[in-house]
């Protein structure tokens, strides 16, 4: 009789114990689960209302009038600081929602978390459209906060990628991309791009993620070159690419 | 764990149930806001660039 009860005693023991970390468990489960849910949606939601209060902002200041020509004085070139809206990049290739992405200075996470194009300051400082020559490159994240370059593994050879800033729009034409490489190849943003199609400078653009989708084991790039500049006029009609 | 958690619930049935959906609603948003956060930078789902190693 007496070992019977304290042989029961030790078995509700046991099942107490089995039941609370099956409990911590399935709780583990939940938490991760909401992860999921935070990372993939509640990270996008974030970001667009980020960039999108920052895009209007960088527009506001657009349409402020420009301070008066002095006659016979070039007007500066603007110099970015890190964090500094440039303009916004248009890729028609891309699902409707991350056609146009708002081009910030800097790839550090406080950015790109921004639902931006984050423009690389290291390992190579980035040229700008309107440089001589150079490459203009980029870097947005691919799943969450934004996901602005999702789907960048759906641009080819051909396909229009438009910068536009104050006063013009940059027509650039991918010439070649990059499905998968090392995370270290700093080499795919240099001035001339090495694993490029081109072997010379030029006026450049480059646009990198992570690759495959959901990880961030590779990189992917894709580059691009400058076919040509349409003034912004008055209304800011679109070149043909985004009409 | 959540028999120990419900049982020292004040109140009827309704209010206890009212009471846990808040319960969990806070540790959503301590997790949302907190949490999440904090872990995200540590997992290697979210670099973008390339880099010497550096996080990106």
């Amino acid at each position: 009789m007496g070992t019977a009860i304290r042989g029961g005693r030790r078995r509700g023991r046991v099942a107490a114990a089995l039941g609370l970390m099956g409990e911590l468990l399935i709780t583990l489960g939940l938490v991760l689960a909401v992860f999921v849910g935070y990372s993939l949606w509640w990270t996008d939601v974030v970001a667009a209302r980020a960039a999108g209060l920052q895009g209007d902002r960088l527009r506001q200041t657009w349409s402020a009038p420009a301070a008066a020509p002095s006659p016979g004085v070039e007007a500066p070139v603007p110099e970015y600081q890190a964090g500094d809206g440039v303009g916004f990049l248009h890729v028609p290739a891309f699902e409707k929602d991350d056609r146009t992405t708002l081009i910030r200075m800097g790839t550090n996470t406080d950015v790109l978390n921004e639902g931006v194009a984050g423009v690389y300051e290291e390992p190579y400082r980035s040229a700008m459209p309107w440089d001589a020559e150079g490459n203009f490159t980029m870097a947005a994240h691919r799943d969450g906060h934004g996901a602005k370059f999702h789907d960048l593994d759906r641009l080819s050879e051909g396909d229009p990628v438009v910068v536009e800033t104050r006063d013009s729009w940059y027509v650039y034409r991918v010439a070649g991309t990059l499905q998968q490489t090392s995370k270290y190849n700093v080499g795919v943003v240099a001035p001339v791009p090495e694993g490029s199609p081109f072997t010379g400078p030029g006026r450049y653009l480059t646009l990198t993620t992570c690759t495959p989708v959901y990880t961030s084991r590779y990189r992917m790039a894709v580059w691009a070159t400058l076919v040509r500049v349409d003034p912004v006029d008055d209304h800011r009609t679109p070149p043909p690419e985004l009409r | 764990m959540y028999g120990w958690i419900w049982r020292h619930l004040p109140g009827p049935s309704p209010v206890r149930a009212l009471i846990a959906l808040l319960l969990v609603l806070g540790v959503v948003y301590v997790l949302f806001q907190y949490v999440f956060p904090w872990a995200e930078p540590l997992l290697p789902f979210g670099n973008v660039t390339v880099d010497q190693g550096a996080g990106g």
